[in-house]
């Protein structure tokens, strides 16, 4: 998972390639704020005590 | 809409006479508004004329018979471009009918045309580069957004220009419309209605569901469209209950629970007046009104959009490889983003996506319904991109965001309908939230309250 951290071009550029997308410089830098703020959100997810509560499989449907 | 079937039956009025009447309204208002984006005068009018054949040779298909409707242009209709509001799918011609469409013809109702919408139905502005951004007729000159995603439902039915609509809903996109454009919108339970043949924006938020100026007319459309779908495996088999008996008008003892702390306590001091007052209304009508708040809620923004990214970006990954130019930008922006998403956040999502279900769950328990605003705030200038809130300034698209998303994640029945207006002429959104299943409640409330108000009865002078 990603940790808290300054997002870099690189390192955008790497997880963007994982995913199989390749995205230009001025694309990766365009988003770079937004991937800062949800990479930031995801850090404060991290420390939710969750640890035994059974994920949302299936919604509720009779 | 039930008005107008009730004096198509009764051959008060002719179908093709109410058809024509919205194409006029439509070619009036539309170049303005914005609300369409395909128009479909001469099918409209050939199936006026055969709902008409029907009726003088004594056959009845019911309540809707010959009523004219607009879907938003995501629904799949057979022989018509379905768009998504998209350059990408900007000539894709289905060759069937989504569920819902089909079973609304099958019940009479004749189709106008389609609705635009925020792009993919990702946004809750309502913008789109494409076909331009819906206005919304309380504000079109000044130039507001109507709300989206169903921006063109929004405003096609609060300027008369279709008595209803189906509109679709992952994180607020028929209860942020119908708040900032002054009408009544239901998302029913995850499951209640098919989504076959709809195009998707994440699968396990999205919910079908009906725009029309009252929660009479909620029911009615609801009542066409619910039900098992083969064709949909999410789709529940409980038995459709009869909405519109539901309606009694009566709410003694109805036992509501004022959602505070992240719903009306956040809100602006327009909208938190309004909803407070119209709980008070509800408490004079017999209801038993207490307070309530959801810890869990502080997390479903990150969530949310963990789990919305990332089904999103597996739906749109072909395209967003091959064809990522020909998305408008901010809708390409939020797609990109799920590439930064790994599985892990999504299950912790999903983790808090049980909490917060289980949590709505316990407080409709000890009651009947939960009272909310259904947007914190009243509708935005095309382009605002700041507000400030009840508990500080947001970023507009959270706050427009901000009490609907909640219960696409839960999957609970909410019902978006006009409690009030600004000095300065714009809607408030009250949101009326269920158990799981009993939209029958849901739409008691709300037409309880219609009952003993005129929100919903007001129309933009504009249109």
């Amino acid at each position: 998972m990603l940790a808290r951290m300054e997002i870099s071009a690189d390192s955008l550029r790497r997880t963007a390639a994982l995913a199989g997308f390749a995205w230009t410089d001025a694309e990766l830098e365009a988003i770079r704020p937004a991937v800062q703020r949800l990479v930031e959100s995801l850090a404060e997810l991290e420390r939710l005590p969750l640890g035994a509560v059974e994920p949302t499989t299936q919604y509720r449907v009779l | 809409m039930a008005d107008l079937g009730r004096m198509i039956a009764t051959k008060q009025v002719s179908p093709v006479e109410v058809v024509q009447t919205h194409l006029d309204r439509i070619a009036a208002l539309d170049p303005k508004l914005r609300a369409f984006i395909t128009i479909c005068p001469d099918a409209a009018l050939e199936s006026a004329r055969a709902a008409e054949a029907d009726l003088v040779a004594g056959r009845t298909l019911g309540p809707l018979h010959g009523v004219p409707w607009a879907p938003k242009e995501l629904y799949s209709t057979k022989n018509i471009r379905t768009t998504g509001g998209s350059k990408i799918l900007a000539d894709s011609v289905p060759a069937d009918d989504a569920t819902v469409v089909a079973r609304l013809a099958r019940a009479g109702a004749v189709l106008l045309g389609k609705l635009n919408m925020h792009e993919f139905a990702y946004g809750p502005e309502g913008l789109n580069a494409h076909y331009g951004d819906t206005r919304n007729p309380w504000s079109a000159d000044t130039h507001r957004v109507a709300g989206g995603s169903s921006s063109g439902s929004g405003a096609a039915v609060a300027a008369g220009l279709a008595p209803g609509s189906l509109g679709s809903d992952t994180g607020g996109s028929i209860r942020i419309p119908a708040s900032l454009c002054g009408i009544t919108g239901l998302k029913p339970t995850y499951g209640r209605v098919s989504r076959a043949g709809v195009l998707p924006l994440a699968w396990s938020m999205d919910h079908v569901g009906p725009m029309t100026r009252s929660a009479r007319d909620c029911a009615l459309m609801l009542g066409a469209i619910a039900g098992y779908d083969p064709a949909d495996p999410t789709t529940s088999v409980l038995p459709v209950p009869d909405y519109g008996a539901a309606l009694t008008g009566d709410v003694k003892g109805l036992r509501v629970g004022l959602l505070r702390a992240h719903f009306t306590d956040a809100a602006t001091p327009d909208v938190r007046a309004a909803v407070e007052s119209a709980a008070k209304a509800l408490e004079g009508a017999g209801a038993v009104v207490d307070e309530v708040s959801l810890t869990h809620v502080a997390h479903v923004a990150t969530a949310s959009a963990v789990i919305v990214a990332s089904e999103a970006l597996a739906y749109h990954a072909t395209w967003m490889r091959t064809r990522a130019q020909d998305y408008q930008p901010d809708v390409r922006e939020r797609l990109r983003l799920g590439a930064f998403v790994t599985g892990a956040h999504y299950v912790r999502s999903q983790q808090i996506r049980a909490l917060l279900t289980r949590e709505v769950d316990e407080a409709l328990a000890r009651r009947d319904v939960l009272l909310a605003p259904a947007t914190p705030l009243v509708a935005p200038v095309l382009g605002e991109r700041e507000t400030t809130l009840g508990d500080g300034p947001s970023d507009v698209r959270a706050a427009l965001l901000r009490c609907t998303r909640p219960f696409n994640f839960s999957g609970h029945p909410a019902c978006a309908a006009p409690c009030g207006f600004t000095a300065g002429g714009l809607p408030i959104g009250l949101q009326v939230v269920g158990r799981p299943f009993d939209e029958a409640t849901v739409l008691r409330a709300v037409d309880a309250y219609q009952r003993i108000t005129d929100w919903h009865a007001r129309r933009p002078t504009a249109a």
